[in-house]
């Protein structure tokens, strides 16, 4: 009896968010991308079982691999259901599989190696070009990254109804152009795998810029997002990895700085102020190794760009100390590959340091047409920063209730609120 | 010690609606639960029961064959424990995991000894 609940207090860290990526991509391999569903259905089933029976027995010696046999079992009996329902379908794939994975000695379905592979081509099928950006992250959280609906939503801030509505679109999608379970080639890879990049930047950036540290669910965003990448990164079959590691390198970089964003009252601290010993230190080291790597061969990316700046605030011992010429060259050199209004405002800040507040502010205002930027929170509480150093603080002021009028984060609203009184009370 | 049961009943598929998130902290809470009564040496045995049987029925002799309605509550696995006195064992099923994500109940009956008969 003993024994047999010895193992009781070893669980894997997210073992069942991670298995449950794991098996619903080796099921999709061997039930078709048009049975993503019934994929996610009966691994859900088996994860029930097995915490129905661990709930006697305590947890066994090999959760992973219990979890493997009760899906691998119940996702044969789903195929037998089919093969019954279609006996005289022609279909040869379909029976191969189902003699393949029936087949009592052919584990590889669930060996490493498979997993691994299985798991990069859910990758490439969640993020097909011909899903939607929202749908896209959804159904990654959802299948690769064992994310509840109600998580899912929580994350986005957004109705389960809402996401739900997503996963519908983006399975549908899936079914009616026929998305095939495959890591594309040649050139097509090249084009997919950006795709695919993109996608998750856009995951971690959800979970960083809105957050501030706040919900450990925002928190989970940019830890699966460095996970999904670090996946694709040790699979042999991507061989140009020059832009996986740039991209890397720039989540691991933000994400040092992740906890030292905010006090314990929930108010955020503007980069500079923070606390820089708060930061992660075995991030940063991880996160300039696998910068050293992707220059490497030699090409540059927007990753590359943004990680090297990311890695020039990590190292710098305090903001005045940060090589702000660097950063500078760095977001001029940016803009040569991607004119973004996000990038112009960043670049701004930098000017601000090198040339001076006022020539910072000079074109900073020289962006309030730009349709996204006159929208963009951001970019008014930037322009109201700059105020207040300048001093102008009447200008400041009106920056301020810009900001907060349009921001909808509470705590980025606190915080300006407290930045707007501080102007307040000194003018 | 005295010896008890402890019937674990719920309706349908309680577990159904968790997610691997919510599985992860339940089972963790669920190694703490048997590794705390395995350390105390209270547990003498466990098992999850299939949720569908067969309900024998008699009398005299005489068999009645099914249908049997099914109630909606379900014995669905078992405590075998060891407690100084029922409230210890009322404890310990009140400590059951299960309480905390689903609805559920759990009949906690002392097992008859010689002493107790005589």
């Amino acid at each position: 009896m003993e024994k047999e609940f010895e193992h009781a207090h070893q669980l894997v860290d997210h073992l069942f968010r991670h298995e449950s990526g794991k098996l619903i991509a080796v099921l999709t391999r061997i039930l078709g991308t048009d049975n993503i569903m019934t994929a996610e259905d009966v691994v859900q089933e088996a994860m029930t079982e097995a915490v129905n029976q661990w709930a006697y027995k305590g947890v066994p010696e090999n959760p992973a691999g219990w979890l493997y046999h009760v899906a691998k079992f119940k996702a044969l009996n789903f195929l037998r259901k089919q093969r019954a329902m279609l006996k005289y379908s022609s279909s040869v794939v379909f029976q191969q599989t189902m003699e393949q994975v029936a087949e009592p000695t052919h584990e590889e379905f669930f060996s490493d190696t498979h997993i691994a592979d299985d798991q990069l081509r859910m990758m490439f099928t969640c993020c097909h070009p011909s899903i939607s950006a929202d749908s896209q992250i959804a159904l990654t959280l959802k299948t690769l990254c064992g994310f509840s609906i109600s998580e899912i939503s929580r994350a986005f801030l957004t109705s389960e109804d809402n996401i739900n509505k997503r996963l519908v679109r983006a399975r549908s999608i899936i079914r009616e152009n026929r998305v095939d379970f495959e890591v594309p080639e040649g050139n097509n890879l090249i084009n997919r795998l950006n795709a695919v990049l993109e996608t998750i930047y856009l995951l971690f950036s959800e979970g960083y810029n809105a957050s501030f540290g706040g919900d450990s669910i925002r928190y989970e965003l940019c830890r699966e997002a460095i996970r999904l990448t670090q996946l694709i990164a040790d699979h042999p079959q991507i061989k140009q990895k020059s832009e996986v590691w740039a991209l890397l390198a720039l989540m691991l970089l933000n994400a040092s700085r992740f906890k030292a964003r905010q006090n314990n009252d929930t108010e955020l601290i503007s980069l500079e102020k923070q606390d820089r010993t708060l930061w992660n230190s075995e991030y940063i080291r991880q996160g300039i190794a696998y910068l050293d790597r992707s220059i490497e061969d030699d090409q540059v990316s927007k990753y590359q760009i943004l990680a090297t700046i990311s890695a020039h605030h990590c190292t710098a011992k305090s903001g005045q100390e940060t090589d702000w010429e660097s950063v500078l060259a760095l977001y001029e050199t940016l803009l040569q590959l991607e004119q973004s209004p996000i990038v112009l405002l960043n670049k701004a800040v930098a000017v601000s340091k090198v040339h001076g507040i006022n020539q910072g502010l000079n074109e900073l205002k020289a962006l309030r047409f730009d349709p996204l930027l006159s929208n963009y929170p951001h970019y008014y509480s930037t322009l109201a920063e700059l105020s207040c150093l300048q001093p102008n603080y009447q200008e400041a002021i009106a920056y301020f209730e810009k900001a907060i009028s349009l921001s909808h984060n509470e705590k980025e609203k606190k915080h300006l609120k407290i930045r707007l009184l501080h102007c307040r009370s000194v003018f | 010690m005295k010896e008890f049961m402890l019937f674990v009943k719920t309706e349908g598929d309680h577990l159904a609606g968790l997610s691997p998130q919510e599985q992860q902290n339940h089972v963790t809470q669920i190694g703490n639960y048997i590794g705390k009564l395995v350390k105390e040496g209270k547990l003498k045995g466990a098992q999850p029961l299939e949720i569908s049987g067969v309900l024998v029925q008699g009398n005299k002799g005489v068999f009645k064959d099914g249908p049997y309605s099914e109630s909606k509550e379900v014995i669905v696995g078992y405590f075998h424990v060891l407690a100084n006195n029922l409230s210890e064992a009322v404890e310990i099923a009140k400590a059951n995991p299960l309480f905390q994500v689903a609805k559920g109940s759990i009949e906690v009956r002392p097992i008859k000894t010689m002493e107790e008969i005589n």
